[in-house]
């Protein structure tokens, strides 16, 4: 079980804190992250169960593992550049493999109980996170994530108790039974919907993420954007798997809210001159990007197949972004004439934002052709053209870091030389963004 | 059988690409030397389209060359030619050639500039030579990439602007595209992308088939482009540096008009054929409004952009009407919409390099503000006077005879639509003898002369594509026979 692993990770980079050695921790975090990834990749084709029903170890339960462990390793990295030497550097360490358990909890939920605890452990971790600045905005932008966690988190569980009341069980399979009352089916499923929305940033639960985002150290930003997301994305698609269409029309209260989310985050980040919240509200559309792949979760297997590949494109395009937004600076204005002083970097970003905006043939596009591949094939016409629109919008986002970056004058200010484990990060994830791409093949079951 | 021959396609199509990584690994500190570089990698692939054609071209696709890629989706790396790609492809390594002699001038970030050119190019050809639709796709999509930061970088004035227009425009397009490929994907039986197979077996009916061929409609009327969605155009074409106009208007058009045969004619025949009189009847307004609008214009580039919006519209009503003749019938009309395509990209890559020289010289471009240039340059104005008589469609030049046969394919389908759009031509003429009057004839008002006649380098650029105006006027077969074996073969 690569949990298990990721679990004793956890702990072990927590000890290596406790002995002042953050250098410690941190090792201990990529050679964890990397024994859970290898563990995983062993196990891809095996389809079981564990403990007792509960959890899945799946296609995309295994897939998780592997993206967000190596996305963990990215962020630990860029986190270490950033805020090396700060008092209880290793703590970041440790909170970002709990919080990694959490989402991986999530992904393979077969109980609802999982679903919840995962949520929770993901939500704790994910607030120390944010407030780890110790700055005001950083402790506005915890409290923030932190209540609109217990609140959602308390809606979804109280809810919840309606399912385990009429199926008399806590298994998800066990909700794919046409006998069941309709009204408490879809009482549960709303409040659940609630808690997961919260978790992926979905419109209307969006609202602490910019700020969040914005208040958080920009490592801490980009594991945001990524880890929690992909756990709640996938957590819905395992429950949205057993959900009787009869019963519930789920695929078109999902569809509406993708919409929402991706006009929404796209419409409003064209006002951002931040380039952290611009980031954010784009999560908010690539999450409901990411949501068509849910909505046809039950019609097809392009749908699974596009869960993977987006989560996979979206990790490494985000986190790319995210670090040459560390290296160069998070306001719109840092951007003017980068391609002049950096131009690698320049051309790193361009590539990281035409894969967000899903330009052939980087990964964002492999992605995103699946996703409208699955919609298409589930009947959803509509919600393929309405995501193209939007696809349009978002260009028209992120051209507004691209135009500065090459045709604006640069600062004057003396060039920075970048920080080694940025540089690694960024070249890591620029040539996964093309790899992934082009070798779309390798990530199909 | 098969023996193993040299993939000519591939390399034509990558010898661009190869030009760019050889600029990156190099790193030239003098402009000279990355010109050389660049040019060398478009002249070898001209040889090597000529390389394609020795070895005959051939009516059904053919040259195949084939990898495996994406297996589970039946997506794999296939390329091919017919008599409809073919010419293309000829088209774009020629135009590509001489727009890439006539930037030697340009020393500002040369490096970037070349690769960028270079980069277009092989995207250019990979969509043309692509047998499978996301291979297509994704040369389709790195022409919008490519070209938006030749015109935001080396453009004039308004360039931003312009290619933000451009980009968001078409990418609209592109993405309706990648819907209709999708549907033709997912109604294909056994899955595939593969053109050969959905050409041969046109895998959609009923309301699927409408809204496909109105999504690809929508991509294709927007990159050709049609009115009302041709707006993006005029600010890129007058924006863009003049050989980034030549290979807009020469060849990032020709990805439009290519695809209305390819895919909607070819893979969507029924619908077409339903909806053709549609089609007819907006390509009439784009004719007849895009002349109309370019005779209303003062400044020369826009003219000539606006008459591309003309033509553009003569060659879907050429294929509009195949469409809507059916199979068996005549095949001139989308003779005619295939040599006009060539035909077009030479003449108006010409006139805008030659707009492209004129600016240089007077430092405007505004009509009423040139005169009498006929005696102060004279090769370089006697050479706009050929290239406009060539697009006004005189007989002897370049477009006539394309332009005869879509009318006299017209014709026999739609005699009264044929009728109007015939006008076009009547105002084509007026505006281009008008516009030679004030701006080659007369006494030049001011000496202006900081500057020659054409020097070699716009000589190399210029002549050769006069030659071809003046080789499809006089021998249209050349290109003709090759075309007509694959109209006459897919019997439209």
């Amino acid at each position: 079980m690569p949990q298990i692993a990721v679990l004793l990770t956890a702990i072990g980079s927590l000890i290596a804190e406790m002995m002042g050695k953050p250098r410690g921790s941190l090792w201990t975090l990529i050679i964890g992250m990397l024994a859970a990834t290898g563990v995983a990749i062993s196990k891809i084709g095996t389809i079981t169960t564990a403990f007792s029903n509960t959890f899945r170890v799946d296609y995309l339960s295994l897939w998780a593992v592997i993206i967000l462990s190596i996305t963990n390793i990215f962020i630990a990295v860029l986190a270490r550049s950033e805020l090396k030497n700060t008092y209880r550097e290793g703590t970041v360490y440790s909170l970002l493999v709990f919080s990694l358990l959490g989402a991986l909890i999530m992904t393979g939920a077969g109980d609802i109980m999982f679903v919840v605890l995962g949520i929770l452990i993901s939500t704790l971790a994910g607030t120390a996170l944010i407030a780890y600045n110790k700055t005001d905005p950083a402790t506005e932008g915890a409290f923030k994530y932190y209540i609109y966690g217990s609140v959602t988190g308390a809606v979804m569980l109280f809810g919840l108790t309606f399912w385990v009341g009429i199926i008399g069980s806590t298994y998800l399979s066990a909700l794919n039974n046409p006998e069941l009352s309709s009204l408490a089916v879809i009482f549960g499923f709303i409040t659940l919907l609630i808690g997961i929305g919260y978790a992926g940033s979905l419109v209307p639960f969006h609202f602490w993420t910019p700020d969040a985002f914005e208040a958080s150290p920009v490592s801490i930003a980009a594991y945001l954007s990524v880890v929690p997301k992909v756990g709640a994305i996938f957590a819905l698609a395992q429950v949205a798997r057993e959900l009787p269409v009869e019963m519930l029309n789920w695929p078109l209260l999902l569809g509406v809210i993708a919409v929402l989310s991706m006009t929404f985050g796209n419409v409003v980040a064209l006002w951002q001159d931040n380039i952290v919240r611009l980031l954010a509200y784009s999560t908010i559309a690539q999450a409901g990007y990411f949501l068509l792949g849910v909505v046809a979760i039950q019609q097809n297997q392009l749908a699974v197949n596009a869960l993977v590949v987006f989560g996979i494109a979206y990790a490494v395009m985000n986190v790319g972004a995210f670090a040459i937004v560390q290296s160069c600076g998070t306001q719109l204005k840092d951007f003017n004439g980068w391609a002049k002083q950096k131009p690698w970097q320049a051309v790193g970003m361009t590539i990281f934002l035409l894969s967000l905006v899903g330009v052939p043939p980087l990964a964002g596009f492999a992605g995103k052709f699946l996703l409208f591949g699955a919609a298409l094939d589930g009947g959803y016409t509509w919600l393929a053209v309405a995501a193209i629109i939007n696809s349009v919008i978002s260009l028209a986002v992120y051209l507004r870091i691209i135009v500065p970056t090459y045709f604006n004058e640069p600062k004057p200010e003396p060039i920075q030389s970048t920080k080694p484990g940025i540089r690694l990060v960024w070249i890591s994830t620029f040539v996964l963004t093309i790899a992934v791409g082009l070798g779309l093949q390798w990530f199909l079951v | 059988m098969e023996s193993i021959t040299l993939p000519l396609l591939s390399i034509t199509t990558f010898l661009p690409l190869l030009g760019t990584l050889v600029i990156l690994l190099v790193k030239p500190d003098k402009p000279r030397t990355t010109y050389r570089i660049g040019i060398g990698a478009s002249t070898l692939a001209v040889v090597t389209s000529l390389g394609i054609w020795l070895r005959g071209v051939g009516s059904s696709f053919n040259q195949i060359e084939q990898l495996e890629w994406i297996p589970s989706l039946g997506i794999a790396y296939r390329m091919g030619i017919d008599g409809i790609s073919f010419p293309l492809v000829l088209l774009t390594t020629v135009l590509f050639l001489t727009a890439l002699i006539y930037s030697a001038k340009i020393e500002k970030r040369a490096n970037s500039y070349v690769m960028l050119f270079l980069l277009l190019e092989t995207a250019c050809l990979g969509v043309f030579m692509a047998l499978d639709l996301f291979l297509f796709y994704v040369f389709f999509e790195v022409t919008l990439v490519g070209m938006y930061f030749i015109i935001a970088e080396w453009g004039h004035e308004n360039s931003k602007q312009a290619a933000l227009t451009f980009f968001l425009y078409t990418l609209l397009g592109s993405l309706f595209l990648l819907l209709a490929f999708l549907s033709l994907y997912l109604h294909s039986d056994p899955l595939t992308f593969d053109m050969r197979a959905l050409i041969a077996n046109p895998p959609l009916t009923g309301l699927a088939a409408a809204l496909t061929f109105w999504g690809l409609f929508v991509a294709f009327a927007i990159k050709t482009p049609l009115v009302p969605v041709h707006t993006w155009l005029p600010a890129a074409h007058t924006e863009a540096p003049a050989a980034g106009s030549a290979i807009l208007a020469g060849v990032l058009l020709k990805l439009g008009a290519y695809g209305f045969i390819r895919f909607s004619l070819q893979m969507t025949p029924d619908a077409f054929q339903q909806f053709a009189p549609y089609v007819i009847v907006i390509s009439v307004i784009t004719a007849l409004y895009g002349a109309l609008v370019a005779l209303a214009q003062t400044d020369i580039k826009r003219m000539v952009a606006y008459t591309s919006v003309n033509h553009m519209g003569y060659m879907v009503f050429g294929v509009a009407a195949a469409a809507a003749l059916g199979k068996g019938a005549e095949t001139s009309a989308l003779d005619g919409a295939t040599l006009q395509m060539i035909s077009h990209g030479v003449v108006t890559g010409l006139l805008f390099l030659l707009v492209g020289a004129l600016q240089d010289r007077t430092q405007t471009r505004e009509m009423t503000e040139i005169s009498g240039l006929l005696k102060t340059y004279p090769v370089l104005s006697g050479l706009f006077i050929v290239a406009a008589f060539a697009s006004l469609g005189l007989p002897g030049l370049a477009h006539f005879p394309a332009e005869f046969q879509i009318f006299l394919g017209g014709f026999s389908a739609y005699p009264v639509a044929t009728g109007f759009i015939i006008l076009g031509l009547l105002i084509t003429t007026g505006l281009y003898l008008r516009a030679i009057q004030s701006v080659f004839m007369g006494n030049p008002e001011k000496e202006i002369d900081s500057k020659g006649d054409l020097d070699a380098r716009e000589l190399w650029a210029t002549v050769p594509l006069i030659a071809a105006i003046f080789i499809i006027g006089i021998y249209p077969d050349l290109l003709l026979s090759i075309i007509h074996a694959t109209t006459e073969l897919i019997g439209f």
